[in-house]
């Protein structure tokens, strides 16, 4: 990797500036904007007509907020495109359209479920949204994207970054913690006993969702220093070379954080996030499949040994594998048990948006919105979703391998992974593939932290994918100019 | 570093595949489970928010609706259930409640709910064209005439005299088994069962549970009485059968009282000697004497009888219309004193009131028992047809030769001056030419009367009706329960 020496840094705006007059000449690779622009309004056109789908679905009326709500989203994501143009105009055009689908979306089953037991439409939910949710959502959206352009504005070179390795470190910790330190009345998600948010005067904020992006970026910067100790081989075993003893250091204490979480935070899924995309990273800087198995491992055994002494992970368990058993429906699983019931009604083809039954289960809006998505718009629908984030994953990695340098290939990689295994935690999770722990589900879930941290997480991916895309200042170039500025000069005779 | 990359990209996707199998797995192939789960509150709601499918009472050429979903004026887009007739058809439709469903409305539950598999092509055409989902109709082969007579005359039979005597009626056409009339008194309304709310539903339910006359019970097929003097016809059957005797005429010994092998002694009904004492066994038939049919009992023999009793539909557990039938029973015995009392119908015998018509309509159908069943035909919403009945036999329990021989001694029972339904089912009195058999059934407990019994079918010379009556107290057979069998054959006849 090292042996390619990457391009010396170029200022990003001066290159294309003075090569303005001969862009005719020598015909530069081009940025892929007006796809972008294409795709985006065709995600928002996907949005708009669900939400009117959702009005036609509940009375057979279009939505009255449609116009004004529709436009606000438009103007918010196609801002976000603008930011994109100026900031980051050879970036992967695919992010930011999947992005604005999902955010897109969320609104709309927010919107729908905002709309239970309003204006005659059935149901109730077991913690109503307020009549201004969709509202609401749309300014968390609003404020994402304020965030995204910011990430753009203030992160010109992603590996600038690398800099900051420690402070990030020790900003993604102290915020790690935050709930755990905090007293309970602040920190713990009512009725859940997580203690994931730090809450004040009516607005809560859970601190871990940047957390996460913090931590992914010390993550890289640590890793892409140590990664050729950490790769030396130790003793092999069953064809597998370990490492030394003495390098598990950092794994162990990144276990220890995370097992800390869980046993301070009750907050198994974040755990899992943050322990898996660290081991996932430690494999991408050392290419040592034993640090992937070491991982495996260590985390398996650190969920049994909670298990053993939570009952709240116990119980999750007890839900994954018999969810139907005895009174486990009407209990402890109510809640899973209403999410898989509401798919099984969902079928192949949904129930229609507005046309389903999602009030049933108990806090739709947040983890179990996919569930409502499945209800709704049946297997077709949660496929298609599940699709979107596997394209928004694999555009993330092609960032990670077309980037040359390592500290960005990490960032990269980790961020790409990470939102894969929140999806994969969170919705295997819900519909029954895994044991259920409570995570967000990026872009859809109702609530300002998540939305806020996934879209600087896409604008990371697209300033990666940008530096990775850029295209290489051409040596001719300057040759090419000084040619120009003779024939322009004194004339192809004087020359 | 692009090597681990691209494996972990391959994990990420194996991650998605496998969250894409899962989701496949639960709304593809696990839906019907999901649905089935006790408590699904989403399958419990969606059946208020569609038109179920209607009963149809369609027996005797007469199509009236039974049951029916009709707008709910309480909720929006809910539906509720609705009983025209009330008590009269409640033990063929049973109800349909929020909370459970009895029934035609269970047994056929998932073609009025339209989630038989056999609707599913239907149901996809509906949903494509956005024709709201609606319920299969059930045609059932209940005519309503003679329905509506059965029901009002174990109405009168109840409020008269004593009053309180509870009873049942059922009416087979011989000839295919389909059941003409299910009658039960006391019934109940369902309509009080179709209320969406849960708590006076709950109250209701609470209140007919606990009501001590038993509305709720199907005494037609889910409950069992003594069959008296009624169960000689499969004593008889068995003795010509087997050729202990050789026909009506053959003379048989019957003593008054008749001593038992165990000491006892057995009388007839009043202690009355049965002609002179010698009687052929028609005359005996006629009389009902017990002393005679005992004889012919141990002289059959415990297991014999018991093997014909089965193949009349007697220790049948599985036996269904759809709606399940409580066994009529026939016990195991081989003690003569015994098997003496159970061929006259006593000891531990057992029959429901459909029973007691699946006698006569054997006898009817020259000797072959067509099986009893209730639906004639499932009508999908498109009219199509999406099933039909089929009648078919059940068994053959005798030959038309012995079919024949109690064809006439039944006849004798009415049409004999001496015979014990002459008064009240012969010609003379009703103007029609039923045979037919009556039981005064001992229940064995000192309070009340007996059981009236009666069992009978109509024209005798070209039976289109069997009909099968129990009054539970009623005491004699022949005036309790042979009335009500008269009503519901001149309803179905048409003879006034």
């Amino acid at each position: 990797m090292t042996a390619v020496p990457s391009p010396p840094a170029q200022p990003p705006a001066a290159a294309p500036a003075r090569a303005a007059g001969l862009s005719r000449a020598v015909p530069m690779p081009r940025g892929r904007r007006p796809t972008e622009l294409l795709m985006l309004v065709f995600a928002i056109g996907v949005v708009l007509f669900a939400y009117a789908s959702v009005g036609l679905g509940l009375n057979g009326k279009v939505p009255s907020s449609l116009p004004e709500y529709g436009l606000g989203f438009a103007v918010i994501v196609l801002l976000a495109h603008l930011a994109v143009r100026r900031l980051v105009p050879w970036a992967d055009p695919l992010l930011l359209p999947l992005a604005a689908l999902m955010n897109g979306l969320g609104i709309v089953m927010i919107y729908r479920l905002q709309e239970v037991g309003r204006n005659g439409n059935a149901g109730s939910l077991s913690v109503p949204l307020s009549a201004s949710a969709t509202f609401i959502q749309l300014v968390y959206t609003g404020l994402g994207v304020a965030a995204f352009i910011a990430v753009l504005l203030v992160v010109r070179e992603p590996r600038l970054l690398q800099r900051y390795t420690y402070t990030a470190g020790v900003v993604g910790l102290v915020l790690l913690a935050l709930p755990a330190l905090l007293p309970a009345h602040i920190s713990e998600v009512a009725g859940t006993g997580a203690r994931i948010q730090v809450a004040f005067g009516g607005f809560s904020f859970q601190p871990e969702e940047l957390a996460k992006l913090a931590l992914a970026v010390f993550f890289a910067g640590y890793l892409v220093t140590k990664r050729d100790v950490l790769a030396l081989a130790g003793r092999r075993v069953l064809g597998i070379d370990l490492p030394r003893a003495r390098d598990l250091g950092p794994v162990l204490i990144a276990w220890a954080a995370s097992l800390l979480i869980l046993i301070f935070e009750d907050d198994i899924g974040t755990s899992a996030l943050f322990f898996g995309v660290f081991v996932a990273m430690l494999y991408i800087a050392t290419q040592r499949t034993s640090w992937l198995l070491i991982g495996f491992f260590l985390f398996l055994g650190g969920s049994y040994a909670i298990s053993l002494m939570s009952s709240h992970v116990g119980e999750r368990i007890t839900c994954w594998l018999h969810p139907f058993v005895g009174s486990n429906p009407s209990n402890a699983c109510y809640q899973p048990v209403q999410g898989l019931e509401g798919m099984g009604v969902g079928g192949i083809l949904g129930t229609g948006l507005g046309h389903g039954q999602p009030f049933w289960t108990p806090l739709v809006q947040n983890d179990f919105i996919v569930t409502a998505f499945g209800e709704e718009l049946g297997l077709t629908g949660l496929m298609a979703l599940i699709l979107v984030y596997g394209l928004m994953v694999q555009r993330g990695m092609r960032a990670a391998v077309s980037v040359k340098d390592p500290f960005s290939k990490l960032l990269a990689g980790g961020l790409a992974f990470m939102l894969a295994l929140q999806v994969f935690v969170i919705v295997g999770g819900v519909t029954g593939l895994i044991p259920l722990t409570g995570i967000t589900t990026p872009f859809l879930s109702q609530g300002g932290s998540s939305l806020i941290s996934s879209w600087m997480a896409i604008a990371l991916l697209l300033r990666i994918s940008d530096a990775a895309r850029r295209p290489a200042p051409q040596p001719i170039q300057d040759e090419g100019m000084t040619q120009v500025v003779r024939a322009a000069g004194a004339g192809e005779g004087a020359g | 570093m692009n090597r681990a990359l691209f494996r972990l990209s391959l994990a990420c996707m194996v991650m998605f595949v496998l969250l894409l199998l899962n989701i496949n797995y639960v709304q593809a192939f696990e839906t019907s489970k999901l649905a089935g789960e006790p408590g699904n509150v989403r399958t419990f709601y969606q059946q208020f928010e569609f038109q179920r499918g209607s009963i149809v009472a369609a027996g005797g050429g007469q199509d009236v609706t039974i049951a029916e979903s009709l707008p709910d004026k309480g909720s929006s887009g809910m539906y509720h259930r609705y009983y025209p007739y009330g008590a009269v058809y409640a033990p063929v439709t049973g109800y349909a409640s929020m909370f459970g469903k009895t029934g035609i409305e269970g047994a056929e539950d998932k073609y009025l709910s339209g989630t038989a598999p056999g609707l599913a092509v239907h149901n996809l055409i509906g949903l494509l064209t956005g024709k709201a989902k609606q319920g299969a109709k059930v045609f059932l082969t209940i005519s309503p005439r003679a329905q509506q007579a059965a029901y009002r005359a174990l109405a009168a039979e109840y409020s008269s005299g004593t009053g309180g005597h509870s009873g049942a009626a059922v009416a087979i056409d011989p000839s295919t088994g389909a059941i003409l009339a299910m009658a039960s008194y006391p019934s109940f309304n369902p309509n009080l069962y179709a209320t969406l709310n849960g708590r006076r539903l709950d109250r209701i339910d609470r209140r007919l549970r606990h009501d001590p006359s038993q509305p709720l019970l199907n005494r037609a097929i889910e409950e069992t009485y003594p069959p008296g003097s009624t169960f000689k016809i499969v004593t008889a059957s068995a003795a010509f059968s087997t050729g202990k005797v050789a026909s009506p005429d053959t003379t048989f010994p019957a003593p008054q009282p008749l001593r038992l092998p165990n000491g006892n002694f057995l009388n007839n009904d009043a202690g009355e000697t049965c002609g002179d004492g010698h009687p052929p066994l028609w005359f005996a038939f006629a009389m009902s004497c017990n002393t005679a049919y005992g004889g012919l009992g141990i002289k059959v023999g415990g297991p014999t009888l018991r093997s014909y009793a089965d193949r009349f539909g007697f220790n049948n557990p599985s036996l269904t219309t759809p709606l399940a039938v409580a066994p009529s029973v026939f016990p195991h015995i081989t003690d003569p004193s015994l098997t003496a009392l159970s061929s006259i119908g006593q000891y531990d015998d057992q029959v429901t009131p459909l029973q007691e018509a699946m006698l006569a309509a054997t006898v009817a159908n020259g000797g072959t028992l067509m099986r009893p069943y209730l639906v004639q035909q499932v009508q999908a919403p498109d009219l199509s047809t999406v099933s039909s009945a089929h009648p078919s036999v059940l068994s053959r329990p005798i030959s038309a030769r012995v079919a024949g021989y109690l064809t006439t001694m039944m006849t004798d029972v009415t049409h004999n001056p001496a015979g014990t339904a002459y008064a009240t089912a012969g010609p003379q009195a009703t103007g029609l030419d039923i045979a037919g058999k009556t039981g005064t059934a001992e229940t064995g407990s000192s309070v009340g009367l007996d059981d009236a019994v009666f069992t009978c079918f109509a024209p005798a010379s070209n039976p289109k009706i069997a009909v099968g009556v129990i009054i539970k107290g009623g005491g004699f057979g022949a005036d309790a329960a042979a009335p009500i069998a008269v009503q519901i054959i001149k309803a179905y006849l048409g003879v006034r």
